[in-house]
């Protein structure tokens, strides 16, 4: 399968290719999380969308050098994840929200922001700043000293990107990243994503085609551990013409995308 | 410029320990331990909680030791929490994307945790210590038994927090403390003279440090069996691929081999340890000049026969005073009668303490001398006195009535020891602590009676015109008065 080309920006700059994959594959036991898919992306926010068990979060996983592929090949950031120096080169540069966000209850909102940052080997004389700046950006400064205990569901999820964006990564990937998050913090969040996408390559793993299209420049669709659709959120929502299920257009148009490729 | 071009990110002079020494700070604000301090205060409290108040070094020195049963499962328990914790809380996936190597980070949260331990642990020993240099004189070095407990309190966490690393779950906290606690009973039941020494729970003797020098061996043995394998188990965390790379996996790789390779130098040194009446000696080990006896001045009673303890244990001679005083002020002035108690070395034992030797504590010498073994770890004064009784007792009587309140001697003999025992104050027969003495309705117990209701002073000049005669076998009951 030939890799899909990142969408052209007319900004030649932002044309880069900090994710590239060809053919990847994972298998667990006999079954296939992630089979054959090829993809490049460059800086912006890149929206993955897909039902249950479609293999958005073994692609992440496999992006955040969590897990490594079982077959085909993956470049971030212009580094082979595969040799241990660029994976640490990586993960220097490199921002992960996980879908079941673990946190340690007695830590405080600062204090786990600093932890990540301090695995994340940040030169502790940045640390202080950049803890605070991003729990900022997340608008947990006022509960920066709350243990994580006491924090609402949403709170901890906007902690988790707070840790994720602290080393104001080039690479971030986001795991179901406004579940738990009200409409409110929702919008805002869209906010720092589209923020973020100016700098970085933002993957956000969703199957909320609102946050797709309010805040990705691109989007891909993956179902059954495949890649159905790669392209912008406009042209996901023109798929969906003369589709009856969904009521908004990316909708539709997921809807459809997910139909013809099951037929 | 692309992301892939840009340079690595510049990392200006950093102190290599920089990042681990605040991961540490923060371990340290937010380890569970912290919650747990109390009950682990609790737990050393019931673990060396004695009903004697006072006590010489080599008794505290061995209560060291015994705490480690309370301490180290507990080291475990809490270290083995803190090793599952990434699993428990699902941050794997975050620890795994971190570019600090997970053993290094799993390193800080066990140091982290042996910190409090430690702490907690030096904070024990220091108000035992405290204690006994305001109660007893200084008796010796014996800064050992604390570093057996430290290295001991370094080995339950490094234990602990593997097995919470590599089998983590809710469950792990509580089948490492129950591992290590069977552990360390096991130990306490093996064999005096083999690998059981290496419990931590075992102390080297009661006369080192008192009569003589404090002896090591058997203290250097367990810190290098100890020390490994902590060394071992921290090593272990860094094996797995997971864990770092190449070159990290080989130091943990080296780290591990030579923690096996000290705990099993320990467990052979332990091997050829044998008991000398200083202690557990250990050839490799042994420093000949430990063996020469420390030279003192007694401390002495002035009852009407000197009764003298080793100064590191004065705070017992007033109840030894009361124990011993009353039978041997029925003697005074006997020939044959000691004239003088002195405190002699214990029998070498690594028992618990609580046990006399059936060596005893013979009248021997001329002028003839009383020799004393005190334990005294764990019983109350009033327990204490009894003990003390049962063991010297008799022997005293037995120097003037040349036999002894029960089966052997005549009758006459036994009649008169079991006399001059009860006017001492002594319980004979009948349960708990009790000299045996003729059974109650036989004409030994009538005259014993008889004789123990004489005034002292005519008992005295009684014996004095005839135990020649009485030593002798020669009198009969009838004689008695």
């Amino acid at each position: 399968m030939r890799p899909v080309a990142a969408v052209q920006d007319p900004d030649p700059g932002r044309n880069a290719v900090n994710v590239k994959m060809t053919s990847l594959t994972r298998r667990f036991g006999r079954s296939y999380a992630v089979a054959g898919v090829s993809l490049a992306t460059g800086p912006g926010v890149f929206g993955l969308l897909g039902p249950n068990g479609a293999g958005k979060t073994s692609l992440l996983r496999m992006m955040a050098t969590v897990i490594s592929p079982t077959s085909g090949t993956l470049r971030l950031l212009g580094r082979d994840p595969g040799s241990r120096r660029q994976r640490t080169q990586i993960r220097r540069r490199l921002g992960y929200l996980p879908q079941n966000l673990g946190y340690y209850p007695g830590f405080t909102v600062a204090e786990f922001v600093e932890y990540f940052a301090l695995l994340k080997d940040m030169p502790p004389a940045r640390i202080r700043g950049a803890v605070a700046a991003a729990v900022e950006q997340v608008g947990l400064e006022n509960s920066a000293r709350s243990k994580l205990r006491t924090l609402s569901g949403g709170m901890l999820r906007r902690a988790g990107i707070a840790q994720a964006i602290v080393n104001q990564p080039e690479l971030l990937l986001l795991d179901e990243p406004t579940a738990g998050l009200d409409p409110e913090q929702r919008v805002a969040f869209r906010g720092l994503l589209r923020d973020f996408g100016q700098r970085a390559t933002v993957i956000v793993s969703t199957h909320l085609v609102e946050d797709v299209g309010a805040a990705c420049s691109e989007v891909a669709l993956m179902d059954c551990g495949r890649l159905v659709f790669h392209g912008t959120p406009g042209q996901l929502a023109g798929r969906g013409q003369g589709h009856a299920a969904g009521g908004e257009p990316l909708e539709r148009g997921y809807s459809a995308v997910l139909a013809r490729a099951r037929a | 410029m692309t992301a892939a071009e840009a340079p690595a990110r510049s990392r200006p002079g950093r102190l290599p320990f920089r990042v681990p020494g605040r991961l540490l700070g923060l371990e340290l604000r937010r380890n569970a331990i912290v919650w747990v301090l109390p009950l682990l205060a609790v737990l050393l409290w019931l673990t060396s909680t004695t009903k004697v108040n006072v006590g010489p070094w080599n008794l505290r020195g061995i209560r060291l030791h015994q705490a480690m049963l309370g301490l180290a499962p507990f080291a475990a328990g809490i270290a083995a929490w803190m090793g599952s914790r990434e699993d428990r809380r699902g941050t794997t996936d975050l620890m795994a994307v971190a570019v600090l190597s997970r053993w290094t980070a799993r390193l800080v949260t066990w140091a982290a945790t042996i910190c409090w331990v430690e702490a907690a642990y030096l904070v024990y020993a220091g108000v035992v210590y405290g204690v006994t240099a305001r109660q007893s004189a200084w008796a010796g070095s014996f800064w050992w038994p604390v570093a057996v407990g430290a290295a001991a309190a370094a080995a339950a966490c490094a234990l602990g927090f593997a097995a919470g690393a590599f089998i983590p779950g809710r469950f792990a906290a509580a089948l490492a403390a129950a591992g290590l606690f069977l552990a360390i009973a096991a130990g306490m039941f093996a064999s005096q003279h083999g690998y059981g020494l290496l419990s931590p729970e075992r102390p080297g003797a009661l006369n080192t440090g008192i009569f003589y020098p404090y002896l090591p061996d058997l203290a250097i043995a367990q810190v290098i069996f100890l020390a490994g394998l902590a060394a071992a188990a921290l090593g272990a965390l860094g094996l797995p691929t997971a864990t770092g790379g190449p070159p990290l996996r080989r130091t943990a790789a080296v780290v591990t081999a030579a923690g096996l390779l000290a705990a099993g130098t320990g467990a052979a040194l332990a091997g050829t340890a044998r008991l000398e009446v200083n202690g557990v000696v250990i050839p490799a080990l042994h420093d000949a000049a430990s063996d020469r006896p420390v030279p003192y001045t007694p401390v002495c009673s002035h009852s009407v026969v000197p009764i003298c303890v080793h100064p590191a244990y004065q705070a017992y001679l007033p109840a030894v005073t009361t124990a011993l005083a009353p039978v041997l002020s029925q003697v005074a002035g006997l020939p044959d009668a000691p004239v003088r108690a002195i405190q002699a070395p214990t029998p070498a034992s690594l028992g618990n303490g609580n046990t006399i030797s059936p060596a005893g504590s013979p009248v021997s010498g001329h002028p003839p001398v009383l020799r004393l073994h005190l334990f005294g770890a764990g019983i109350s004064t009033a327990e204490f006195i009894s003990l003390v009784r049962l063991q010297a007792a008799t022997a005293i009587v037995d120097s003037v009535t040349g036999g002894g309140p029960a089966g052997h001697g005549n009758g006459a003999q036994q009649a008169v020891a079991a006399a001059l025992l009860k006017a001492g104050g002594v319980l004979l027969a009948g349960p708990g602590l009790r000299v045996p003495g003729p059974a109650p309705g036989t004409p030994a117990y009538a005259a014993a009676e008889r004789f123990a209701a004489l005034p002292a002073a005519a008992r005295h000049a009684w014996l004095a015109a005839h135990q020649a005669a009485l030593r002798a076998g020669h009198m009969t009951l009838a004689e008695l008065p």
